[in-house]
């Protein structure tokens, strides 16, 4: 390391990059310009028609959670507290209390997200060691007003 | 070896250090900053050496060598991190969670567990046990303790800790093998003064408080270090919120008080902060007054008075007292008492352990700021000049958990006063016709010195439970009035009223917020920097 010789004779290589970036500049432009005004003479509308038209969303798209029930109907949610630690937002509140059934010890009482604050980023689907909590496709989730926007348990296992 | 020079010359890791003879090599190894994972060993307990996760290589043994128990010895050399000590943490990490159910997202010790931070630290990666994994108890072994089976790794530090530090005894080992499990015997349950410390000790999830249970994740909660109010030992604890509520209360070592340990009075006494007759507000002439109006209505009240007597609390800080003081000194001829809760019982304990009877945590504090007859002489001074009517303005100080007030005989004299201001933290017959009430902060919710029974400084810390979080607490309402008296500019800290404190007595000279530090200090014993750290508030 201490005798390395090569280090000085570096700067002249990336300086000859920059004349050839120069002469790639025009090309490009040219090309870029004759896809857009192909596409005006073209004449096709490339957005669609959104309340009317709606696109299927890709696969994994992120979009509004759910909490997902065993094949008993209950709740998988086992109020770990994983999904809200993992959370950037902060957005998931949640109390736990003692699950009536014996297979497993605690159930939320309370869960509710805050989809304003939420990022869609699905940290708490990763985390969650139980699969219980999902983000389904559904993007079109207006609502009149702010407390609707705070899903609460119930909420969240109907959808 | 066995010559009378006290330090051992040993080699740690392939360096040659020096330590005191007599240690263990896990201790010695600790002073040179070399920590060694450990589950059974307990500074606090008897060295048992069962659990194996501390092995080290040894040049004076062919197997690996536990350092819990292994004392070092003149040319001893000790490797931490030799494949073989290396290998035998991982075999016993492996070990220990063959039978162990891994159902740390629902168990209230994850977060704070040793043997998670062991199996990552040390542990393997994967189990090689296809087998199925033994089934054990999970059940109530006393009113406040409940035992998971399955998560214990059979360390007995409960077990040791039941019989030697709390003398009881109830707890034990039943089963062998695999099967081991701690348990009880039938009808003696664990029911002793310090049950909640086989909670912290344990370093699983197996022994779980019922009180905490499912309550919060350890990692969501804010911790406050404080001392416990319960009684005038002041053990040294933290106290652990979510926001805003007290969740639970543990110790913190302080082995001049109390060691690694608190008892459960004063573990499971917080819930006084939220009861439903607790005061948020305060009320002149049974109509509210804002927070910022509360100083104000009282200046009102103290000028028109012609003869003022306080009764104070031994819950109040000395900082608190001290103000009151300054306040009855300018006020001029105002008698000040103080009134003491009933006493309860002292409780010893073969650890060493001790329940103070004085259920206060600020007598002596109190007696060094306001004089050593405060709550003899004076008391029954202020006593006589409240039943014949002598006294115009009382102010009176009724702290604590105030369930009782200020106790029965108190509680009547107190009503008899011409004009009253009450400071409270629970409503009752004390608050009834009161011309003013102010809330008070309880315990925990205080910032100040408190002086225990063995005359040792220690600052209590307020936790911000959410009730203190809607009114001022004392300490800013008396420097308030002070400000109204033009006694003060503007209120300080509870450090700044410490350094006044300081200045002003003897006892307290030298001492101040940051020399008394987390685990504070003996009153009679003054840190050597006194000027320059009384700088500070
Ligand atoms: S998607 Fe991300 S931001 Fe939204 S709740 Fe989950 S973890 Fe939080
Ligand atoms: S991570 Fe999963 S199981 Fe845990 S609290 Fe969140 S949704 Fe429930
Ligand atoms: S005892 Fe520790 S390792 Fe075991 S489940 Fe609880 S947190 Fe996890
Ligand atoms: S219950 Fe906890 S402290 Fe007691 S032996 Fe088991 S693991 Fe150790
Ligand atoms: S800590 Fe040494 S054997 Fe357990």
């Amino acid at each position: 390391m201490a005798n390395h010789e090569e280090t000085p004779e570096e700067k002249p290589e990336t300086a000859t990059t920059v004349p050839r970036e120069k002469a790639a500049f025009g090309m490009p432009l040219i090309k870029g310009l004759a896809n857009t005004l192909s596409h005006i003479l073209r004449n096709e509308p490339n957005t669609i028609h959104y309340p009317a038209e709606k696109r299927t969303p890709f696969p994994g798209y992120r979009g509004e959670h759910r909490l997902k029930r065993d094949e008993l109907g209950r709740e998988k949610c086992v109020a770990c507290f994983l999904c809200s630690t993992a959370c950037p937002a902060h957005c998931i509140e949640i109390v736990a209390e003692e699950a009536p059934w014996g297979d497993r010890e605690k159930r939320p009482r309370l869960f509710n997200i805050d989809m304003m604050r939420c990022i869609y980023c699905g940290m708490c689907e990763e985390a969650c060691p139980c699969d219980a909590i999902e983000l389904t496709p559904v993007y079109n989730i207006p609502s009149r007003s702010r407390g609707e926007k705070i899903y609460n348990k119930e909420k969240l296992l109907s959808l | 070896m066995s010559d009378s020079n006290s330090t051992v010359r040993w080699t740690l890791n392939g360096t040659e250090v020096e330590n005191e003879a007599g240690m263990t090599i896990m201790e010695a190894a600790k002073v040179h900053g070399v920590d060694i994972p450990q589950f059974c060993y307990h500074p606090g307990l008897s060295i048992a050496g069962n659990c194996r996760i501390c092995m080290v290589e040894s040049n004076r043994s062919p197997k690996p060598v536990i350092s819990c128990s292994e004392r070092i010895a003149e040319g001893l050399e000790i490797k931490t991190q030799s494949e073989v000590a290396v290998d035998a943490r991982n075999s016993v990490m492996e070990f220990q969670l063959i039978n162990h159910p891994l159902d740390c997202p629902v168990c209230d010790k994850a977060g704070e567990c040793v043997l998670q931070d062991h199996s990552y630290e040390h542990g393997p990666d994967r189990s090689r046990f296809v087998e199925d994994k033994n089934i054990r108890h999970t059940k109530e072994l006393g009113p406040t303790i409940d035992i998971w089976g399955n998560r214990c790794i059979v360390c007995t530090r409960c077990v040791r800790f039941c019989d030697e530090i709390s003398g009881t005894g109830e707890l034990c080992v039943v089963e062998r093998g695999d099967r081991s499990v701690v348990d009880v015997f039938p009808g003696v349950p664990i029911d002793n003064s310090l049950a909640g410390n086989t909670v912290d000790i344990c370093p699983v999830g197996a022994l779980i408080s019922s009180d905490f249970k499912y309550e919060a994740r350890v990692w969501n909660m804010d911790k406050t270090s404080s001392v416990c109010g319960g009684c005038s030992r002041g053990c040294n604890v933290e106290v652990e919120t979510l926001d805003g509520f007290v969740k639970r209360l543990t110790p913190r070592e302080n082995l001049d008080v109390n060691d690694w340990w608190m008892c459960d009075h004063g573990r499971y006494g917080w819930r006084h902060l939220y009861a439903d007759s607790r005061l948020e507000g305060a009320q002149h002439d049974g109509q509210a007054v804002s927070p910022t109006g509360t100083s104000g209505a009282l200046h009102q009240l103290l000028s028109s008075s012609s003869s003022t007597a306080f009764l104070v609390d031994p819950f109040m800080t000395c900082e608190e007292l001290h103000l009151v003081r300054s306040i009855a000194n300018s006020l001029g001829g105002s008698t000040i008492a103080g009134w003491l809760p009933a006493a309860g019982t002292e409780e010893n304990f073969p650890g060493g352990f001790k329940i103070s009877a004085d259920k206060h945590p600020n007598r002596k504090g109190a007696e060094h700021v306001l004089g050593g007859d405060l709550f003899t002489t004076s008391a029954d001074q202020l006593k006589s000049a409240l039943s014949n009517g002598s006294i115009d303005t009382l102010v009176a100080f009724v702290g604590g958990d105030g369930f009782e007030g200020a106790g029965g005989e108190w509680n009547d004299l107190i009503s008899k006063a011409g004009k009253r201001i009450v400071f409270a933290t629970q409503q009752g017959s004390w608050c009834e016709g009161a011309d003013l009430v102010i809330p008070a902060t309880a315990p925990l919710e205080k910032e100040g010195v408190w002086v225990n029974e063995d005359d040792r400084a220690q600052r209590t810390r307020s936790c911000r439970s959410l009730t203190s979080n809607h009114f001022p607490s004392e300490l800013v309402v008396l420097q308030e009035l002070q400000v109204h008296m033009e006694q003060r500019n503007r209120p300080l800290s509870a450090a700044g009223i410490f350094r006044e404190l300081s200045e002003a007595s003897d006892a307290f000279s030298g001492h101040s917020h940051s020399s008394l530090g987390d685990s504070g200090s003996p009153l009679s014993q003054r840190p050597a920097a006194m000027s320059s750290e009384g700088g500070q508030s």
